[in-house]
């Protein structure tokens, strides 16, 4: 699978960088964009997934599923820093600063707080069925902020970004750009699950050493 | 006979209030945390004028911080003492919750009463719309108790305490932080107050305290 994914992204950065024209008002720096989407995009999946398993730990007291969480959790702070980090210099490059509170960058950096305390918690407790209990309760108490991040925040703040580029109204963006774009997608989501499978792995085996 | 969950609330409450009054060092900590960062506010500014916005968020700022040092204890100090065992056993889940909820929101009023007369008068801010920010308040420090209490809770068993309250209190408190700021700073007279804030700020601790009292179960019934 790993070969499968190489391949794929080799495939889709050589589209970005020398095939996929310029964006209208954008021109070359579009090219980030092709990174950020499917790095924020997964980051929050990984929310999701984190605190899908924490769910069926506390049902099933299961603790494969804490480690599943866990390792969503890790992956999601890594993809999360990329979408923070990507999103800043793509903001710098287009509006003239690094970072402006705009809605976006506000529900992508609570992202980020979020998974920094989920995983502080974890660091700080010793491994078990009460971490695994805090950090499956922490990880759904989060997720109602989810609500708040996607319909209130853009009501506090103006934002720049464009529209969701995916409902034809945001970004000029053609066909082409549009199918690559969720050709990085598929693959970005696809390096995740694998990352994912690997990291339960590794997990698995710190846990039974 | 079985008391009514009301009753059990009451009692824990009566409990907490009881414990706080003789060991005051948890009440003392968070007043004079507030108090000192107050003054360290007030000092730096020097009588200088503050901007509405501004203004809000330094006030929000402190009873946040406040908060912090001593809604974290409601546990915390039980584990210590050893007494959360017994109240493990001959408390439910839901009393215990709702009565140290109750209690913690006691608390951070009593905070906020004491500490926002003192803000307004060394800042010097003229107040444009004094029933919005009382809701504000009220709204922030309900919400404040809710998350605090489920999350006093989940740092029982944990090894670091210090700061870790803090750091998993911020991203879910966000969504009452923000708009109790903007709410604050409207007035205290920037700009028209958005009263519609007011509605989400209630909805969200709404969702809060259920949602605390749907996951306080798994922290309390252990296997």
């Amino acid at each position: 699978m790993g070969m499968i994914l190489g391949g794929l992204t080799l495939v889709i950065a050589g589209l970005v960088f020398f095939v996929v024209p310029p964006a209208e008002g954008l021109g070359y720096y579009v090219r980030i964009a092709f990174f950020h989407i499917p790095v924020a995009w997964v980051a929050v999946i990984a929310f999701c997934v984190s605190a899908f398993q924490g769910a069926r730990y506390l049902r099933a007291h299961d603790l494969s599923a804490d480690v599943k969480s866990a390792a969503a959790a890790q992956l999601g702070f890594i993809f999360v820093i990329l979408a923070t980090v990507s999103g800043a210099i793509f903001s710098k490059l287009t509006w003239g600063a690094y970072w402006n509170w705009d809605p976006r960058q506000t529900t992508i950096f609570v992202l980020l707080l979020i998974y920094g305390a989920y995983l502080t918690l974890r660091g700080a407790m010793p491994a078990g069925h009460k971490r695994a209990r805090a950090a499956a309760v922490y990880s759904l108490f989060s997720f109602l902020t989810v609500p708040f991040l996607v319909f209130i925040i853009p009501r506090l703040y103006f934002s720049l970004h464009p529209s969701p580029v995916l409902n034809g109204t945001g970004l000029a963006m053609d066909s082409l750009m549009l199918a690559v774009l969720l050709a990085a997608l598929l693959d970005v989501t696809g390096i995740f699950y694998w990352l994912h499978k690997k990291q339960t792995e590794k997990l698995l085996q710190e846990e039974r050493l | 006979m079985k008391p009514s969950l009301w009753q059990a609330v009451k009692l824990v409450f009566v409990k907490e209030f009881t414990v706080g009054m003789r060991f005051k060092a948890a009440w003392a900590a968070m007043f004079m945390f507030a108090l000192t960062t107050l003054a360290c506010v007030s000092l730096a500014l020097q009588g200088g004028v503050l901007e509405p916005r501004l203004a809000a968020a330094l006030l929000w700022i402190i009873i946040f911080f406040a908060s912090m040092a001593g809604a974290d204890r409601v546990f915390a100090d039980e584990d210590t003492a050893g007494t959360l065992l017994a109240l493990r056993l001959y408390g439910g889940a839901q009393p215990v919750l709702w009565g140290k909820m109750l209690y913690t929101f006691f608390l951070l009023l009593v905070l906020t009463i004491f500490i926002t007369p003192l803000f307004l008068l060394l800042i010097g801010a003229e107040m444009a719309a004094a029933g919005a920010f009382v809701l504000a308040l009220l709204l922030g420090v309900a919400g404040l108790a809710a998350a605090g209490t489920l999350l006093a809770a989940l740092v029982t068993g944990a090894q670091v305490k210090s700061g870790l309250f803090s750091v998993l209190m911020l991203p879910i408190i966000l969504p009452v932080f923000l708009p109790a700021i903007f709410l604050t700073a409207a007035s205290l007279g920037a700009g028209e107050v958005p009263v519609g804030f007011l509605g989400g700020m209630a909805l969200y601790d709404g969702i809060l305290a259920v949602g605390a009292s749907v996951l306080f179960d798994y922290l309390w019934y252990e296997d």
